[in-house]
């Protein structure tokens, strides 16, 4: 159950008016102002497209945004845009809003735990959690997110896309192998902003002890993923197209790290009995392709993430000797000196590496944020060589180099275990 | 009881709809009569109605249930004969009950003789009382309505030897109203009725009654005209009488016939209709309060007229492909069920017989702004049978008691017009007038309680209505006012108890007095009035200010 100090008495009564639905759409928001008001049109217009005759709501879980963000969610209407695309709805569709607690450390992880609490009230088949930034939204993605949930029973439904080679590396470099396999499913963006999950997931995702931790609901979305796949949830993936263009703005690293590896390295203790017993990986459902890559030319500065690279390996020697094996920092420490035409960070380094990162972390040799800050730099590393190694790659080139570097992580998983077994 | 000699007595009437058909047979022979309606007065007086609706009774080959006239001026042998109608006419007015009685004048029978004289020959007088056409092309912009049965609008004359346009079967030909003949015939049948007392009519099937090429031949101005001389002369020779328009079209549409207080006093919300079924399926009050917002206010001396289920199919023209398709697999999964654009359906087999739903229904029947139109049967909440064809599903006999034939006639079963529903559920043993008269709770002890309700107060009749739209949208509540009369009606849609908070601030002060049980409830204040409903429970309060 929802702790009674989560939900303001304004929310409870808005809940109360909307009642039990069929369909509830999360929309996590803070100074959304420029986009949200077409998302909610694209929103609602997936609604009326996919589930005409559900009793759907939208909640708002606004982080107290000043830019008129939740008048904006709240006062679009459907009528608005009867005249352009003949829609009409059959029902009353709600869109309400309320501020989640803003003294929460991470914003999405307060805003999650308000529309699970909401949705615990108002008891959905299906919900879905909708990206307020998702320049490229299109309606059918409500069907694509929500229909195996509401028609064919599905738990959670994560979205593919078709991404540039050169986007998102944290996921192809870091997540998605680390993640397929320790579980042992091959879920390509375990950690995304929408995502449709049935609210029996929610309610059980609801009660677990993800909230108080020290990450305090850092990469709750990832860790709802792992939480899906350790309880044997039905899951599947559906494949939405475009990634959106928004996001390629540069991303500040150790916030993504954090959400990233640092939700997944909190789950691996309470998972160990799921994932200490899995060996190899299994391909999810799919609906479409598990994903696409765009080839077209994009510039990308390497030189930088090099120099940042060295910069790190020179003055966090003493962090570093407290979380890797002094084997694998005499390496890393070794490829800090070649020149740039022959700087690698190979494959099995960077997957020990991650490993060696993620005991130290359950160890907690020093304050494990420190731990997620000491990667970001030798991360950069590994994209460097990444980016070199893709250069020209075509796209099945770089679908196998990432394909071998998810079988270093999985054929290198006992020295994970190893070390492990080695702290307790 | 005298009559009322208002002349907005429609505005406050409580109307039942019924064929003389189907109410009582007092010869035996398998078919109601007047006669037989003539003794069930007492029934109908008690039951609280003050107006009764009947269906055609005159001469006719019964191809389309008595809408296909072969003689304005006679009653169908079958029913009695016209001193016969004359009794009941003065029986009913004795008690204080208005009869409306029907005008088809868009069509007659293709037995009638004006019909038969009209086809005999190209020269004949009455050729022009009938629309001809060598071509079976003009007016092809107007719809074909009897979807089921007709492929068009023409229909080949052997005799003649020409093309005759009908709007709905074929073998109801379209009379010609750009003729001055006919209208003037058409004021001579009314005359006729109005003479010997009857109250009102309802005109059928008034859009079509003109037709004119690169149009849909709907609501056509000429349309117009030819309904303003009839109600100029109506008004001019039977003051007080009223004409009551059948026109299934959209609010908009029809607010022309209302004219400026000069052409109907009162018209059929079709729309309203379906849209009370939807939004107690959705358990959600946006078909109601949607369909109400577009409607058009109509002059101080016009009234709509309401009603949850009739004798034709439950009419889905008037909503959205969408909108039809819910209706359809909500109340109609059986196909069979389905006719034209329409389900052919009694009211409680549509509520699937919840008594809450069947109430609730009728709560929002008698309280929305409107006269109330109750079809036979359904305030004992007779069923259907979906066997027969047609829409004769919904008209088969009166059930009065458990006995012989349900009490409807003493004929041999097999003799009757149609046979009697005898389904475990809804068959005249399990659902009959006697049976409910003895039981304190049964639906037609219920229906009798709120048409008394209904009746103490001029609000519901002749009242303004203002929505009030709380955040809980299973919940539809409206305040009727009449000068300074106010009532408030809250209704639940839903199947599970609701709390609903109401804004009624610009009522405080006033006491609620709930006008059933006439208890009192709390004193509205400055804060939100907080009611908590069961599943389709509703409330109608009478504001006082004490």
């Amino acid at each position: 159950m929802a702790e009674e100090s989560y939900l303001t008495d304004d929310f409870l009564r808005q809940l109360m008016n909307v009642g039990e639905v069929d369909i509830l759409i999360g929309l996590p928001t803070h100074n959304n102002a420029k986009t949200v008001g077409s998302i909610v049109h694209t929103i609602q217009s997936g609604i009326l497209r996919g589930f005409p005759r559900e009793r759907a709501v939208i909640i708002n879980a606004d982080g107290g945004s000043r830019d008129g963000t939740p008048e904006l969610v709240t006062g679009v209407s459907i009528d608005d845009m009867r005249p352009a695309s003949n829609l009409h709805t059959l029902r009353t569709l709600h869109s309400i809003s309320t501020k989640y607690a803003s003294n929460a450390r991470s914003a999405s992880g307060a805003a999650f735990r308000t529309i699970l609490a909401a949705a615990e009230l108002l008891r959905p088949k299906a919900c879905v959690v909708m990206s307020p930034e998702s320049a490229n939204i299109q309606p059918e993605w409500l069907s694509m997110l929500l229909g195996p949930i509401y028609r064919d029973g599905f738990d959670l439904v994560t979205p593919t896309y078709r991404r540039h080679k050169f986007e998102g590396l944290l996921i192809t470099n870091l997540l998605y192998p680390m993640t397929r396999a320790l579980y042992g499913l091959r879920i390509r963006e375990a950690y995304s902003p929408e995502f449709g999950f049935s609210g029996r997931l929610g309610s059980q995702f609801l009660g677990q002890n993800v909230w108080n931790d020290e990450t305090e609901g850092a990469g709750v979305e990832l860790r709802f993923t792992l939480a899906a796949i350790a309880g044997k949830y039905r899951i599947c993936q559906s494949f939405l197209g475009d990634k959106d263009r928004i996001e390629r703005h540069a991303v500040d690293l150790v916030p993504a790290l954090r959400q990233t590896a640092g939700a997944l390295f909190s789950a691996l203790e309470p998972d160990f009995p799921v994932w200490s017993i899995v060996t190899g990986s299994q391909p999810a459902s799919t609906t479409g392709p598990d994903h696409e890559v765009l080839l077209e030319p994009l510039r990308v500065s390497r030189k930088r993430l090099r120099e940042m690279f060295l910069a790190g390996i020179g003055e966090l020697e003493s962090v570093f000797q407290s979380i890797l094996s002094p084997s694998t920092l005499a390496e890393l420490q070794s490829i800090a000196h070649l020149d740039e035409e022959g700087f690698r960070y190979p494959a099995e380094l960077w997957v020990r590496t991650v490993y060696e990162f993620a005991a130290s972390y359950q160890k907690s040799v020093i304050s494990r944020d420190h731990i997620i800050q000491a990667l970001a730099p030798l991360f950069r590393g590994r994209m460097f060589t990444f980016l070199t190694e893709n250069r020209n790659a075509s796209a099945g080139e770089v679908e196998k180099n990432i394909e071998d570097l998810c079988l270093e992580f999985e054929s290198l998983k006992p020295y994970l275990l190893q070390l492990w077994k080695s702290r307790e | 009881m005298p009559l009322n000699r208002d002349v907005l007595w429609y505005k406050d009437a409580i109307v039942y709809q019924v064929h003389v058909r189907t109410f009582h047979d007092s010869n035996g022979d398998g078919i109601g009569d007047f006669q037989g309606l003539e003794g069930k007065l007492d029934y109908l007086e008690q039951l609280g109605i003050n107006t009764i609706w009947l269906m055609p009774f005159f001469p006719s080959p019964l191809r389309d249930d008595g809408y296909d006239i072969a003689d304005y001026n006679a009653v169908h042998p079958s029913y009695g004969t016209l001193e016969d109608f004359r009794k009941f006419l003065g029986a009913a007015h004795d008690r204080g009950i208005r009869v409306i009685i029907e005008l088809v004048s868009n069509h007659t029978s293709d037995q009638h003789p004006w019909f038969q004289e009209s086809r005999s020959s190209q020269d004949n007088p009455r050729r022009d009382w009938y629309v001809w056409s060598d071509t079976d092309t003009r007016y092809k912009g107007a719809r074909i309505i009897f979807l089921d049965t007709e492929t068009s609008n023409w229909a080949w004359d052997p005799i003649s030897k020409s093309f005759y346009w009908h709007r709905f079967f074929s073998h109801q030909p379209d009379l010609n109203y750009d003729n001055p003949a006919v209208r003037e015939q058409m004021w001579n049948v009314m005359k006729f009725w109005l003479e010997m007392g009857v109250d009102a009519f309802r005109l059928d099937a008034i859009p079509y009654l003109v037709e004119r090429e690169g149009t849909n031949c709907e609501n056509l101005p000429e349309t117009h005209d030819v309904l303003k001389e009839l109600r100029r002369k109506l008004d001019e020779h039977f003051p007080g009488r009223m004409l009551l328009a059948e026109a299934n079209q959209w609010p908009a549409d029809l607010r022309p016939y209302f004219g400026d207080g000069d052409e109907f006093h009162m018209a059929f919300h079709f729309p309203l209709m379906p849209r009370m079924f939807m939004g107690l399926k959705l358990e959600d009050r946006k078909p109601i309060t949607e369909i109400l917002q577009q409607t058009p206010e109509i002059p101080p001396s016009c009234q709509w007229s309401l009603f949850l289920r009739n004798h034709d199919e439950l009419t889905l023209e008037m909503v959205t492909d969408m909108e039809r398709d819910y209706m359809y697999d909500m109340y109609a999964g059986n196909k069979t069920m389905r006719l034209n654009l329409g389900i052919r359906r009694r009211l409680a087999p549509l509520l699937e017989n919840d008594r809450r739903r069947i109430e609730l229904m009728n709560v929002m029947l008698m309280s929305l702004p409107g006269t109330p139109i109750i079809y036979y049967g359904d305030e004992i909440g007779m069923g259907d049978n979906i066997n027969l064809g047609d829409r004769n599903g919904v008209r088969t006999p009166m059930q009065w008691n458990g006995g012989w034939n349900g009490g409807f006639s003493a004929a041999a079963p097999e003799r009757l017009y149609a046979p009697l529903i005898e389904d475990p559920v809804y068959g005249y043993p399990a659902v009959n007038v006697l049976r409910q008269k003895a039981s304190e709770h049964s639906l037609l002890n219920w229906m009798q309680s709120i048409i008394t309700v209904r009746k103490s107060t001029a609000v519901f009749g002749r009242g303004s209505i203002e929505f009030l739209y709380p955040a809980n949208h299973r919940i539809l509540a409206y305040v009727r006012r009449l000068d300074n009369e106010v009532v408030l009606v809250v209704n639940n849609l839903s199947s599970s108890a609701q709390a609903v908070e109401l804004d009624l601030r610009r009522y405080k002060g006033n006491i609620l007095i709930e006008m059933f049980g006439r208890n009192i409830f709390p004193r509205v204040g400055d804060l939100p009035y907080l009611l908590t409903m069961g599943p389709y429970q509703f409330y109608w309060f009478r504001l006082r200010r004490i």
